[in-house]
């Protein structure tokens, strides 16, 4: 008979397929009467327990304590970080498939599904993008250069997109910057970093997969360096300049990053790798870019990393609030080394302190070494690349936001993947151990109309709504302060907090959680908590804790909903403070200024076009909090193609 | 009674003799399909093709792919045909739905999955495994446990079991 319950994953110590029923045999009386009533009373609990949807929280700032929702029976477990051990991997692998996607598939229309295109992030007209390629500045012009694919809304066919902008905000399309034509990058024009010349000159190294899916890297440069637009290039006759060095494998050398000059005026780059289970930078010089010399030594290397992809390495100033060119080096600077690990689809830096002489990174606090310790953003984040802008004397992040719906809705929407908007990169002079993120100002020049709220209340255990107008495009930046009394008198504990294994915005804690509701409805089926969580140890110490919840961002059952986050530091004297970007489907989260940073996609069937809207909430028990908020309406970027290409020369 | 004896020593002999023949052969499958939740499935489906026993991972991930797409085809079949006797609508609206979801997975979440083991970029597979995994999770909960009940559940659990297969091991590949 066919086994009708869904599909539950099979525990790694049971490695076959239910085969014979259990033989049938004639149960005593007794034993069948109390499995009958056994039955009765957990379907008697169920029922009793099961949540009515939406009316999680209370609104219109009433007083009464919020009704939390049990977890519904079928909830489906929070995806943990895949294991970096291959064997203790297999049951969670089998959970990963329904962790956080389940039952039937939602019909989505054309208006749920048009309304997800973002209307400021960048994004080509239809089909996929991933990686960020090649950023730079030329000629008054900021390049964008992409992964794309351009047949479907699905990885394949990988070509180089390009765009060109004169704020990184306004992005105007151009014809595609190289495609698959030789045998050296047949199989995948993929991931590469500028590097200018001391003669104002630029070079592109890429990563070809050729003809024999071998992984080898590839020069290219403008056709026509006079063209702003840098419309065209030409691949080096002699490509491939590099291929796998001994003891690398052909599929594990990817992603060359843009070049340093050494104090010998040699150029040095790095291209990400790994040694078995060990992630590692490899290191090469240079003169010219078609003869390189690899180094002995590994810039660095950590164990259970597994594959390093899209290294990037670069100088942050320890005084200055200006970004610094990739080759400078002095007493008076950080070095950031940041990889993309292969694994579990995360981006990962560590600030430490680079010597040239011994080609070596080492990280300020080998507790948190690259790839083991903290992240650009705790969300939907990948393949980050940083640039120096040049023209504003600033270092500039972009990070691919990949889709969390199905591959189904991407093909029916016919396109798949965002940016983000760009953001500087700067070291946290007060914690030291930070990079600080920001949107780029020029974003700023998106801003409508405005509006303000001054010390607005809400008790503990209530909803204030925030009368904005339309709520899919906003700029909001927040302040919170909590009640000082509150969280001296509130008890601490042992127990751990993290945002991904804790209830979400519904399960309350004496100092939080509380913050912005995102995309919610009016009756809050559908929303995205954005907010902080304050825990305090047993030894009075607080913690605070900044998370995105997608739990309940949508009815829709085939997205995905997970909790973000992380613990964010905050020093004595701060108040809180979050700045949100809403962009349709997307999510831009930052705390503390930039210290950490949450991107989501959220893919709402009620709350959009007019019916989305912004509320403050506190699920705190004990403490009340009072917000300021400053609110911009956000116009359109008009990304488009570039206009009247044809008449100009190519 | 000595007849007895002797068909016993020939079969200790028999079992002696191919058991250990058998238990060596394609240790690369058997490592392989320990790190996969359904060890018997996953070494029957691949050693179902005889390119299994010199291939390398990604070569067994390729066969495993191909599993996928074969059972879904011939599953996608079987929905079409119950598609067209179908009279009750509850039926006709889920085996409408599942045809979606197959034609998904046959056109677009292998050819995904293939497309990235052999230019080598595993992580595109593991997604798309996924994702064909969780399609033919949608199919089956389409007919939402109301009656009538899923004419189709074995050959829902036997897709996206591969499909776990699959996604196991391109996950080896990263």
């Amino acid at each position: 008979m066919a086994d009708t319950r869904p599909f539950l994953p099979v525990s790694s110590s049971d490695g076959s397929i239910p085969s014979e029923p259990l033989a049938n045999r004639r149960k005593p009386m007794k034993v069948q009467l109390s499995i009958f009533f056994g039955l009765l009373t957990v379907g008697l609990l169920a029922a009793l327990l099961t949540s009515n949807n939406g009316s999680d929280f209370v609104t219109d700032n009433e007083h009464g304590p919020l009704v939390s929702s049990t977890t519904a029976t079928t909830k489906p477990e929070t995806l943990q970080a895949v294991s970096r051990g291959p064997a203790a991997g297999v049951s969670e692998k089998s959970n990963r498939l329904f962790a956080d996607e389940n039952t039937v598939a939602f019909p989505w229309n054309n208006s749920m599904l048009s309304w997800q295109r973002t209307a400021f992030h960048f994004q080509p007209e239809r089909n996929w993008m991933n990686d960020p390629n090649g950023p730079l500045f030329y000629k008054g012009w900021y390049h964008f250069f992409y992964q794309y694919n351009p047949h479907a809304p699905v990885w394949g066919d990988i070509v180089w997109g390009h765009a060109v902008s004169k704020d990184l905000i306004h992005w105007l399309h151009l014809p595609l910057a190289m495609v698959a034509d030789h045998t050296y990058d047949k199989s995948g024009v993929w991931t590469g970093s500028a590097t200018f010349l001391p003669d104002g000159k630029i070079v592109m190294l890429y990563t070809g997969s050729n003809a024999d899916a071998v992984q080898v890297q590839n020069l290219a440069y403008p056709a026509d360096h006079s063209d702003p637009l840098l419309i065209n290039w030409v691949k080096y006759s002699g490509n491939p300049v590099l291929v796998p060095p001994p003891g690398i494998l052909s599929k594990d050398f990817r992603d060359p990053t843009t070049a340093w000059l050494t104090s010998e005026g040699k150029w040095r780059f790095s291209i990400g790798s790994k040694i078995n289970k060990t992630g590692v930078a490899l290191v090469y010089d240079t003169k010219d870019f078609i003869n390189y010399e690899k180094l002995d030594g590994l810039l660095r290397a950590v164990d259970g990393t597994g594959m390093w992809e899209c290294v990037d390495f670069f100088p942050v100033s320890k005084t200055e609030e200006n970004g610094l060119d990739t080759s400078v080096n002095n007493p008076d600077v950080k070095h950031v080394m940041k990889v993309s690990l292969d694994d579990d689809r995360h981006d990962y830096y560590a600030v430490g302190t680079y010597n040239e002489k011994n080609v070596t990174f080492i990280p300020d606090d080998p507790e948190i070494d690259v790839g083991i310790g903290l992240r650009y953003d705790y969300g939907v984040y990948y393949a980050a690349k940083t640039f120096y802008d040049q023209n504003k004397n600033r270092r500039v992040l972009w990070g691919w936001i990949g889709e969390s719906d199905s591959e189904a809705a991407d093909l029916q929407k016919g396109w798949a993947s965002v940016q983000s908007i760009p953001r500087t990169v700067l070291l946290d002079k007060k914690t030291g151990t930070h990079l600080l993120q920001w949107p780029v100002e020029e974003i700023d020049s998106l801003r409508l109309n405005s509006y303000e709220f001054n010390q607005v209340t809400i008790q503990a255990g209530s909803v204030v709504p925030l009368e904005v107008g339309p709520a899919t495009q906003l700029d909001i930046m927040a302040e919170f302060e909590i009640d000082k009394e509150a969280l001296e008198k509130a008890t601490g504990s042992n127990v751990t907090f993290s945002c991904s294994s804790s209830g979400g915005a519904i399960e309350r804690g004496a100092l939080g959680p509380f913050g912005l509701l995102v995309l919610a409805d009016d009756s809050l089926s559908e929303r995205t908590p954005v907010y902080f969580y304050i825990a305090k140890g047993s030894d009075g110490n607080l913690k605070t804790f900044f998370c995105n919840d997608q739990s309940r961002s949508s009815v829709a059952p085939d997205v995905k909903k997970q909790i973000y986050g992380s613990m964010v530091p905050v020093l004595k004297g701060e108040n809180l403070s979050l700045r949100v970007l809403v962009d349709h489907s997307i999510i831009e989260s930052f705390a503390q200024g930039g210290r950490t940073v949450i991107t989501s996609r959220t893919y709402p069937t009620k709350a959009i076009y007019g019916a989305a809207k912004l509320f403050l909430f506190n699920n705190a028990t004990e403490a009340g909090v009072s917000a300021s908020l400053k609110i911009w309406q956000m116009n359109s970027a008009f990304i488009r193609p570039y206009p009247n290409l044809d008449n100009k020369s190519q | 009674m000595t007849k007895i004896i002797s068909l016993l020593v020939l079969q200790v002999l028999f079992c002696f003799t191919f058991f250990p023949l058998s238990y060596s052969s394609n240790s690369l499958v058997e490592t392989t399909c320990k790190q996969t939740p359904f060890f018997d499935l996953c070494v029957s489906t691949l050693e179902s093709d005889p390119q299994s026993s010199t291939a390398a991972v990604s070569g067994l991930a390729l066969i495993a792919a191909k599993s996928v797409n074969a059972k879904a085809s011939a599953t996608l079949y079987q929905i079409s045909t119950l598609l067209g006797s179908a009279t009750d609508p509850n039926l006709k609206k889920a085996l409408s739905g599942c045809v979606d979801s197959y034609n998904t997975i046959i056109k677009t979440d292998i050819p995904v999955a293939v497309e990235a083991i052999e230019k080598n970029n595993p992580k595109f597979a593991v997604g798309s495994a996924t994702d064909a995994g969780n399609e033919a999770q949608r199919c089956e909960d389409g007919f939402g446990g109301k009656s009538p009940n899923s004419p189709i559940s074995d050959s829902n659990k036997m897709v996206h079991d591969l499909s776990v297969i699959l996604q196991s091991i391109a996950s080896l590949l990263l």
